[in-house]
């Protein structure tokens, strides 16, 4: 023996010697994807937050926190838990704040325009960023053309709810986030535990669609598009209040995301 | 190139470039490629200087109309299946990045890479260690394996 593949540890079948288990577990796991899926738009219109009361009718813990939440907040937009929430609604209200001011949008827009010359520069292969990056260019030049900034928003809404490009604009985060990461490394390698590199961790944590996002993943996609974000924590932690987390700490955050156990929403400040 | 679905439109950009500028030691048969886009047949050849120098191989690509978010099905096929402990003799192949670790930014360019790259590390040519056994039960389509990719002694 001996052999190590580059991508590969070595093999053996996950089983406890019945294939079938896998098979069985494998059909259940995407009948609920699609479940899920079918039922959740990718991203869903305003809602009041106070329409997060019918989810804990029952649950005193959490029905505190909806109203702590509501003094704040007056609207949420609901993403689909696929597993790429984070980089949905992450992309999705940064870009619909951004249409808010013709500048701040023309700047991102040119940062935006340089980003695939430096993945390349990283070790990304050309052709494959080439293809997210035209289609995400395609999405921002199309925003920009249109004048009128109610228009804007809701072609940006159809866009994200049209599977094709939703997961291209999700992708495209997932490579700036992971170009971020391996660009300072340095820094971010003290967040990853065991001894996985921080290219393994790319790899096999931001890269592939799917794999959820942690503060590590927030921080380096906060820093790759330069915005800052506030997280909203609510589980059934002690205290009448959700937690805050702005990330990077000190900075005045411009999109706001609701975090519960697994899965991140928009929020919208009062 | 209207008329094509977002994935069929990836794949003929990669099999233009894969043809036009194919790696060392891999070759793609534009043709049965071009009659279904989504079943590509590839050539691979050992590398010199590894155990597998001067043998040629095959492997099968099948892409879903969700490729590049899903991986491709990728087996090797026809006569001469590679002796690898990664590779089942009914031409399986266990690599993370077909399965788990597949991200949209690969390609069947990067895919390939890693077979080969998979291949010339070898030390010494072996099957699997549970090899007759999972030939014996498993799916015929590879990615219905759940995979167990954390024993790197092999």
């Amino acid at each position: 023996m001996g052999d190590k593949g580059e991508n590969a540890g070595g093999c053996t079948m996950n089983n406890n010697g019945n294939q079938n288990q896998d098979e069985l577990i494998l059909a259940q796991q995407r009948q609920i994807e699609k479940e899920i899926s079918e039922s959740v738009p990718l991203v869903g219109d305003l809602e009041p937050v106070t329409s997060l009361d019918k989810e804990y009718s029952t649950d005193n813990v959490y029905l505190e926190k909806v109203k702590d939440l509501a003094s704040k907040y007056k609207h949420i937009r609901r993403t689909r838990p696929d597993g790429n929430c984070f980089f949905r609604a992450f992309s999705y209200a940064n870009i619909e704040r951004l249409l808010e001011s013709q500048n701040e949008f023309n700047e991102f827009y040119q940062v935006a325009e340089s980003s695939k010359a430096i993945l390349v520069d990283l070790g990304f292969p050309q052709f494959t960023v080439e293809d997210f990056y035209d289609t995400y260019m395609e999405v921002l030049k199309r925003l920009r053309d249109i004048d009128n900034k109610e228009d804007a928003k809701r072609e940006l809404h159809t866009i994200f709810n049209e599977q094709g490009y939703s997961d291209y604009m999700v992708v495209y985060l997932r490579l700036l986030t992971s170009g971020q990461l391996q660009k300072d490394q340095d820094f971010y390698s003290c967040f990853i535990e065991g001894d996985r590199t921080i290219t393994d961790f790319c790899h096999q944590e931001v890269e592939p669609m799917y794999k959820e996002s942690d503060h590590i993943h927030i921080m380096a996609a906060c820093a790759a598009i330069n915005a800052g974000v506030r997280v909203v924590y609510m589980d059934r932690g002690t205290g009448k209040n959700c937690t805050e987390h702005d990330i990077p700490e000190g900075r005045t955050p411009t999109v706001h995301l609701l975090y519960r156990p697994g899965h991140y929403d928009i929020l919208y400040p009062r | 190139m209207a008329g094509m679905s977002p994935s069929e439109r990836r794949l003929q950009k990669e099999l233009m470039s894969l043809v036009k500028e194919p790696p060392p030691g891999v070759s793609v048969d534009p043709d049965i490629a071009e009659r279904n886009l989504l079943h590509w047949i590839i050539d691979i050849r050992g590398a010199a200087g590894t155990l597998y120098e001067g043998e040629r191989f095959q492997l099968q690509f099948k892409f879903s109309n969700k490729y590049p978010f899903d991986s491709p099905e990728v087996t090797f096929v026809g006569q001469n299946i590679p002796v690898h402990p990664h590779v089942y003799s009914n031409g399986h192949i266990c690599l993370s990045i077909l399965t788990d670790d597949w991200s949209p930014a690969l390609s069947v360019q990067s895919v390939c890479l890693s077979i080969m790259s998979m291949l010339s590390s070898c030390k010494e040519k072996q099957r699997p260690p549970d090899n007759a056994f999972y030939v014996k039960t498993c799916n015929k389509n590879p990615k219905k394996t759940k995979w167990w990719y954390h024993d790197d002694s092999v």
